[in-house]
């Protein structure tokens, strides 16, 4: 094959050094018809083999609270979530406990969605530092909403009865 | 089939089944039986110091895409019922809801009116069609992400996991949400 038609994948990285460094180190160029570069979304960042290249991946130890435990709770969160979101509009009452219920299970899940978002797009195993900070960056978050929802509780309608309004303004 | 190996086959066939007309040819047939059939090909071999191939293995492990992927999905087969609208109109409400709540947590200092009835009022400002067009955005994402989460359940279940199930569930759930956010619409 010529190879002005190789695919450019298939070339060492060595042929082109002025892109195999810094910001086009990550850069899949289709074609060498091409005159622009294609950027994926997040590309993959270098990865660091531990060992020698035969070794299996580590396999973190066996952790029932963040095994089953875990994965059993969002479950039942999640799911607890379709009754109680949609009882307080059939039942068409206000009952804060049902409210505060509700709002501390939805703070739940989107914590616990969040961070399954991290752990997919910034793996500890790749980018600790970021991920670190991004966990840390979402506690806060997540602990400034629960204060706000509760001062939205006390303090106004309650969640329920402000989005039944907001819907028939 | 190489016209060397082809040529070996006939001469083999010949020797196998003798006829008037061709063991007459005997020479032929001695030469064909004393030919290998045993293909040979010349490799060539490189040697591979353990660094070298380290760095080949490093090399490949670069182009592995990062895992769910956001734009590998076939759009004909099943990105529209995937479960990545699931995480996306998750993250929607998700970012919503901590956008608002923090934003009337310190609706104080920035001098932001946040409270119910301010919102209330400002909506009930807004044309029909925006306030129609603004509750289907809403209701539609709510409708889908709480059928599709069902699903998901029953996928933990192992339950309608076959793949033309899920195409099929995964069509009705967009039509179910569909109806539902505009039934929503009419509360």
């Amino acid at each position: 094959m010529a190879s002005i038609i190789r695919p450019s994948l298939l070339r060492p990285a060595t042929a082109f050094p002025r892109f195999s460094t810094g910001l086009f180190q990550n850069t899949t160029r289709v074609a060498a018809f091409h005159a622009t570069s294609r950027r994926a979304i997040l590309p993959p960042l270098p990865q660091k083999i531990e060992g020698g290249i035969n070794e299996p991946v580590r396999v973190p130890p066996p952790s029932p609270v963040h095994g089953h435990y875990h994965w059993t709770m969002e479950r039942l969160v999640a799911l607890s979530l379709v009754p109680l979101t949609v009882t307080p509009f059939a039942a068409g009452s206000l009952n804060p406990v049902m409210d505060a219920v509700l709002c501390s299970l939805i703070v739940i899940h989107s914590h616990m969605g969040f961070q399954n978002v991290i752990i997919d797009y910034l793996p500890k195993w790749r980018m600790s530092g970021i991920n670190k900070a991004a966990m840390w960056a979402l506690n806060a978050a997540t602990a400034l909403v629960a204060v706000g929802l509760y001062e939205f509780e006390t303090t106004d309608v309650g969640v329920t009865e402000a989005i039944a309004r907001l819907w028939h303004a | 089939m190489s016209a060397q190996r082809v040529g070996i086959t006939a001469l083999r066939r010949v020797t196998a089944t003798p006829s008037a007309f061709f063991t007459q040819n005997l020479a032929k047939s001695i030469v064909a039986s004393s030919i290998s059939t045993s293909q040979s090909r010349a490799i060539a071999t490189e040697r591979l110091t353990p660094d070298d191939a380290h760095t080949i293995l490093s090399q490949q492990r670069l182009k592995r895409p990062v895992s769910p992927h956001l734009d590998i999905y076939d759009k004909k087969q099943t990105y529209f019922t995937a479960s990545i609208w699931q995480r996306f109109t998750g993250l929607g409400f998700s970012g919503l809801l901590y956008g608002y709540s923090i934003a009337y947590l310190v609706a104080p200092l920035t001098g932001l009116h946040l409270e119910s009835a301010s919102l209330v009022a400002a909506f009930g400002a807004l044309p029909v069609a925006v306030k129609g067009g603004l509750k289907f955005l809403v209701a539609w994402p709510f409708v889908f992400h709480a059928i599709n989460g069902v699903r998901h359940a029953a996928y933990d279940m192992a339950w309608g996991f076959k793949k033309t199930t899920i195409l099929r569930s995964g069509w009705y759930i967009w039509g179910a949400s569909v109806v539902g956010a505009l039934a929503c619409l009419m509360l």
